[in-house]
Parts: C-alpha cells; sequence; structure tokens
C-alpha cells in the first residue's frame, strides 16, 4: 500500500501538529499516521500501518467502538468528543479523546481522525466521578441513620407509654385516698407533668408517622367545631389559671373534621400562643363557619416571628425566638399542626406583625371539596 | 401508554408475511435503514425501539421488568400482537436475536422462523465454551460508556461535522441516534452482556439463519458455530465483513443471505 505523495512541508507539517492524525479505512485499517501519532502510541509507522485502531482499544473501548462509534461513523460520518482508552506498544493505557469524520477519497471512503491526549480530563472526569459516588453514598447513608433515628423515636415513644399510663393511674389512686394539702401539691404536679410528658410522647409518635410516609390519620366526621373548641379552650384555661383565653365562635353548622385532632391542633397553638406571647395579654382563639369552608386561628400580642423565620417554621425541630417557659420542648407542635391541617385537606397559614401581633390560621376546606 | 408509542413501532407495507426488525445493544432502529427499506415492497415491515433505546418511552423502563432479556421478549409478543399480519419472521441484531428467540419460545404459534444478525447467546467465557470476553472486559465496557456519558449531552451530536454529506439525516436523527440515558444504557449493557441462553438454543424447532460475521469481536465466529451445532433448524451463513453491523457495513450481502434464507422457507 503507497499512498499518494504528500509535497515535504506539509508532511513535516503534518507530522509536527499538535494531535496525533491517523487516516482510516471504513474497517478501522490505519492507512497513514503522523508522528505525533507515531509517538504517542510508541509505535514506528510501518508498525501502525496496516493495523486496526480497534486493536489499540481496550476490551471495553472495542465494544463501545462496535455498537456505538463504527454505526455512528456509518450513519452520520462523523464523530466527535469521544473518550477511549488506547494502549500504547509498552502496554501504558492512554487516555484520548477523538474526533473522526468520513469522506471520499478518490472512490473509496475513508476516515479522518484526530486524536488528543486527555490524561489531566482524564483525572479530573475520574474525580467527578469518584466525587459523584461519595456524595450518592454519604447521602445513602445519610438517609439511613435519619431513618433509624426516626424509627428508634416511634419505638422509644410508644414504649414510654406504658410506664407512663401507670404513673398517672398512681397519681389518681393516691389522690382519692384522702391525702394531706402538701400531698395533694405533689400529686397535681405530678399529673400535671404526665399530662405534658403524654402530650410530647403523642406528638412524638405523629412525627414518626409523618415523616415515615403514611402520613396522619385523621377520622373527619361532621362535628360541632365551636362546641369542640369551646371544650378545650375550658381545660386549657384550668391548665394555665394565669392566662387570659378568649374564644370568638361565628357562624353556624357543623364540620368535617377529626375532633381529636382539632383538639391537638388547638393545644398546640395555644400552647405556642402562651410560650411566646405578651404574657399581659389575652390569647384569641376564633373559630368561623362560613359556606366556603370553616377556619381556626390562635392570635397572641407580642413580639413578632422574624419573617426569615416563617418560612421554616412548620419544619420539625425548628424553635420561636426565645426558648419559651420549659413546657414547649423539640418544636414538633407547629410540624404536627400542618400535618393535621393536610390531613384534613386544608391548610395552616401565619401572619406576624409587631403591630397586628400574630396570628396562625387553620383552613378546612368544605366536606364537598 | 400505547405499545406504539412506548416501543416507537414504525410499520411499513404489506404482503404474505411480517418481517419484525429489532435493534441490537447500542444504538436504536435507525440501524435498519440500509435493509429495511426494500422489504416493505414485498412484506409488511415492523420497526420498533426497545424500552430504554432511541425514541422509546424512557418512563417504561422498569429496572425489574428489564433486568432480563425476558422483559423485551415480552414486549416484543404484544407487538406482534398489535402490529404484525401473518407469519412473522424475526430480525433480531446481537442481542435482540436472543430477545426473539425467548419471544418465539413463549408464543411458538406467532412466529415462523428467526433471524439472527451477529447473535451470540452468551459473550463470557466459560470453561469450554468461546463468547470472546471475561467479565473484567464488561466491567471495562461501563466504564468507558460511563467516561462517555459524563458529557452526553454533546458528545455524541456530529455538531457540525458530517452531516452535510449526508442532508437525508434530519437534526432530530442525528442529534437522538445511539443516545439515552446513561443509567439506561449502562443497565441494558449489564443485562446484554450478563446474559446466557446457551439453554434455549436447542429448544428452538423453527428454521433459523445465523448472519455471521467474518470478523467480528462481539459475535465471533466460533460463537456462531457453536449456534449452528446446538439449533436444530438453523442455517449458518457467514458474510464478508469487519464488525459487528453487516446490515450498516454491508447491506447488500446480508440482504442476499437474509433473501436466500428466505425463499427456501417459502417466503
Amino acid at each position: 500500500m503507497s499512498p499518494p505523495a504528500v509535497p515535504a512541508d506539509v508532511q513535516a507539517a503534518l507530522d509536527q501538529v499538535a494531535c496525533g492524525l491517523l487516516r482510516l479505512d471504513t474497517y478501522g485499517t490505519i492507512l497513514r499516521a503522523n508522528a505525533t501519532a507515531c509517538d504517542w502510541l510508541g509505535y514506528a509507522r510501518a508498525e501502525l500501518q496496516g493495523r486496526k485502531l480497534q486493536d489499540l482499544m481496550t476490551i471495553g473501548g472495542r465494544i463501545f467502538h462496535q455498537t456505538h462509534l463504527a454505526p455512528l461513523l456509518q450513519i452520520q460520518g462523523s464523530l466527535s468528543e469521544v473518550k477511549l482508552e488506547l494502549v500504547r506498544r509498552n502496554g501504558e493505557v492512554i487516555p484520548v479523546v477523538m474526533n473522526a469524520r468520513r469522506r471520499e477519497n478518490g472512490g473509496s471512503p475513508c476516515d479522518e481522525v484526530a486524536l488528543f491526549i486527555a490524561r489531566d480530563r482524564d483525572k479530573y472526569e475520574r474525580e467527578l466521578l469518584l466525587a459523584r459516588r461519595r456524595l450518592e453514598d454519604a447521602v445513602a447513608q445519610e438517609r439511613d441513620r435519619a431513618l433509624l433515628a426516626e424509627q428508634m423515636v416511634g419505638i422509644v415513644s410508644h414504649d414510654l407509654r406504658n410506664p407512663l399510663q401507670t404513673i398517672q393511674m398512681g397519681a389518681v389512686v393516691l389522690t382519692r385516698g384522702n391525702p394531706s394539702p402538701e400531698q395533694l401539691g405533689v400529686l397535681g404536679r405530678i399529673t400535671r407533668a404526665g399530662e405534658r410528658a403524654r402530650r410530647l410522647i403523642a406528638d412524638l409518635l405523629d412525627f414518626t408517622q409523618a415523616r415515615l410516609g403514611r402520613g396522619i390519620s385523621v377520622h373527619p366526621v361532621p362535628i360541632a367545631l365551636h362546641s369542640v373548641v369551646a371544650e378545650v379552650v375550658d381545660e386549657l384555661g384550668q391548665a394555665y389559671p394565669a392566662r387570659r383565653l378568649v374564644h370568638e365562635p361565628s357562624g353556624q353548622g357543623e364540620c368535617l373534621a377529626d375532633a381529636d385532632r382539632v383538639a391537638q391542633l388547638v393545644t398546640n397553638l395555644v400552647g405556642n400562643a402562651i410560650a411566646y406571647g405578651d404574657p399581659g395579654s389575652a390569647v384569641t382563639i376564633r373559630t368561623a363557619i362560613a359556606p366556603q369552608g370553616s377556619s381556626l386561628s390562635v392570635h397572641n400580642e407580642g413580639q413578632p416571628i422574624p419573617p426569615e423565620l416563617q418560612a421554616s417554621l412548620f419544619e420539625p425541630l425548628v424553635r420561636g425566638t426565645k426558648a419559651g417557659s420549659g413546657n414547649r420542648s423539640v418544636g414538633l407542635g407547629l410540624f404536627i399542626v400542618r400535618e393535621i391541617a393536610r390531613a384534613h385537606g386544608g391548610r395552616v397559614d401565619v401572619e406576624s406583625t409587631a403591630a397586628s401581633g400574630t396570628t396562625f390560621t387553620v383552613t378546612l376546606p368544605r366536606p364537598d371539596q | 401508554m400505547s405499545i406504539g408509542k412506548r416501543n416507537n413501532v414504525r410499520a411499513s407495507g404489506s404482503g404474505p408475511a411480517t418481517l419484525l426488525f429489532a435493534h441490537g445493544f447500542g444504538c436504536d432502529q435507525n440501524m435498519w435503514r440500509r435493509l429495511a427499506p426494500a422489504y416493505a415492497t414485498r412484506f409488511r415491515t415492523v420497526l420498533f425501539d426497545l424500552v430504554g433505546s432511541g425514541q422509546s418511552d424512557l418512563f417504561a423502563y422498569d429496572r425489574d421488568k428489564y433486568g432480563t432479556l425476558h422483559g423485551y421478549a415480552d414486549d416484543v409478543i404484544e407487538i406482534v400482537q398489535e402490529f404484525a399480519e401473518g407469519p412473522v419472521v424475526f430480525v433480531g441484531h446481537s442481542v435482540s436475536a436472543m430477545i426473539g428467540l425467548l419471544a418465539h419460545l413463549k408464543a411458538p404459534d406467532r412466529f415462523a422462523a428467526q433471524i439472527m444478525v451477529g447473535p451470540s447467546p452468551c459473550y463470557i467465557n466459560d470453561g469450554d465454551y468461546f463468547g470472546g470476553f471475561e467479565r473484567k472486559d464488561i466491567e471495562g465496557l461501563l466504564e468507558t460508556m460511563e467516561a462517555n456519558y459524563l458529557g452526553w449531552s454533546s458528545n455524541m451530536a456530529p455538531a457540525i461535522m458530517g452531516a452535510p454529506e449526508q442532508p437525508e439525516l434530519s437534526h432530530e436523527l442525528t442529534n437522538s441516534f445511539c443516545r439515552t440515558d446513561p443509567e439506561i444504557a449502562k443497565h441494558f449493557a449489564r443485562v446484554t452482556f450478563l446474559s446466557d441462553h446457551r439453554a434455549e438454543l436447542p429448544k428452538l424447532q423453527a428454521p433459523s439463519l445465523i448472519l455471521q460475521c467474518s470478523d467480528d469481536i462481539i459475535a465471533p465466529r466460533a460463537v456462531g458455530e457453536y449456534m449452528h451445532a446446538v439449533m436444530p433448524g438453523s442455517t449458518l451463513a457467514v458474510i464478508e465483513n469487519v464488525g459487528h453491523c453487516p446490515h450498516l457495513s454491508a447491506p447488500s450481502a446480508s440482504a442476499d443471505a437474509i433473501d436466500t434464507f428466505l425463499a427456501a422457507h417459502g417466503f
């Protein structure tokens, strides 16, 4: 095989050009190679000519060549920026980027190939891949860890309920047994602390239920919203005798909701209002029944919630600005409020300004929506 | 999602039988562009993309279903039921030859013959059996694919090069041909190259043509000879071709071998 002569100065320029140049027949046989290609591949020109380019590829590269590159060249007549590994004569593997273009060459088509060594790009890309894999592993590990933690919280909360119930029952029995005023005071504190612990455990169980994918369960039935809330407000008034709670109902009729969950909503929102609001002013609870849907809101005066906190307020474990009076614990209350509202097909919104105080409003859609 | 959309099915022509063309690992039904059109004058021809390739519906790619070639074979049977007329001759390239074989064994009444272009029942060497590759070679392929998919949004596109010489190629075609989601491509590569269907070969009683290239590293001659030896109704035709895609690089020799086979079996 003797390729037509190339003028000496052109040949010299081609040989010295800063990329490897190969001309192949359509089967991949190397017809010509410039000096750079020979140098990079470690072969003498005569050794390279007559060899197939694919024979210089790694085995994986050969499969890729046969299944992707050869058909592409055949059909679209060109390839660009394909990355391959070529094996040098001494066995060393070098990463290259390859462009190829098919053209007519005096009646028989041939492929003009340009090769560029890509060691740095290869290193960089390997690091990228490694970083991506590490990241994927870290995310997966973190997800497992979070899941385990949530499962643990669920299990522990569940198991805490039984001993707590024994303590609360014990306090009830002792209260009936004619205790001294001093003992009665202690029993009262035991009962209130037990009640707080019970609510916290209920919150934790709801939290894990919501987080582990099943969502908070609700069983909505037609309820008289005003009287359900009035009763809860009354109980809360006894629990917080130092604070003034005002209930303002409006509209008439029933709404579709889960009464226990509504009580939980009111308890959480009023608890927050008492913990974070101005101790000298009233907490107002409004319930409204209207044809377009029902709503329930809790308002307090005092320092507003900073705007940057409002966006994340309903996420679990986010607390208000000051750490309250100690009876709010891990910041699950508003998360659970949101989950209960969502489980009803409703929503919760907050408005908080220095002038008008803070209002949390839960809207429940009309039963037919 | 209809089967036609899921597999990007293209049917044309009509005739006494249907030729159903299935592409192999790597590209899509465009691989048949130099072979299939001529058959549409004599037969009904049906082309499609395997789910995960070409213009198929990538959302239909279920890693469990397509974790073996059986998932693809089930799709083929559905395509036959909806698009084929008369007896079906399945023309499968590379891995699709095995997909066709599995479909044939699952629904023997629906297929008349198998034409296998560059087939291999098992790519990995195993004892006396020579498949051509070791397991680590397949890992090497996955690495090469990964390296090229790093920039997969651009590297397969011909950009400006080449296309002007072949104006029949639309922009859409050049940009989509041979490309798919990198994760799907890697999974498909694993499923393809680690599959082993040697045990099914002797079960095929219908006529089959093994179209063997003279120089093909993916389906070496020893593999074609092995298949011919164990498949009762098989014909082995070796054509002079370097590479794994004779339907692209040697379309007329491929067509001659297929025509001879079809004529011998009364099509």
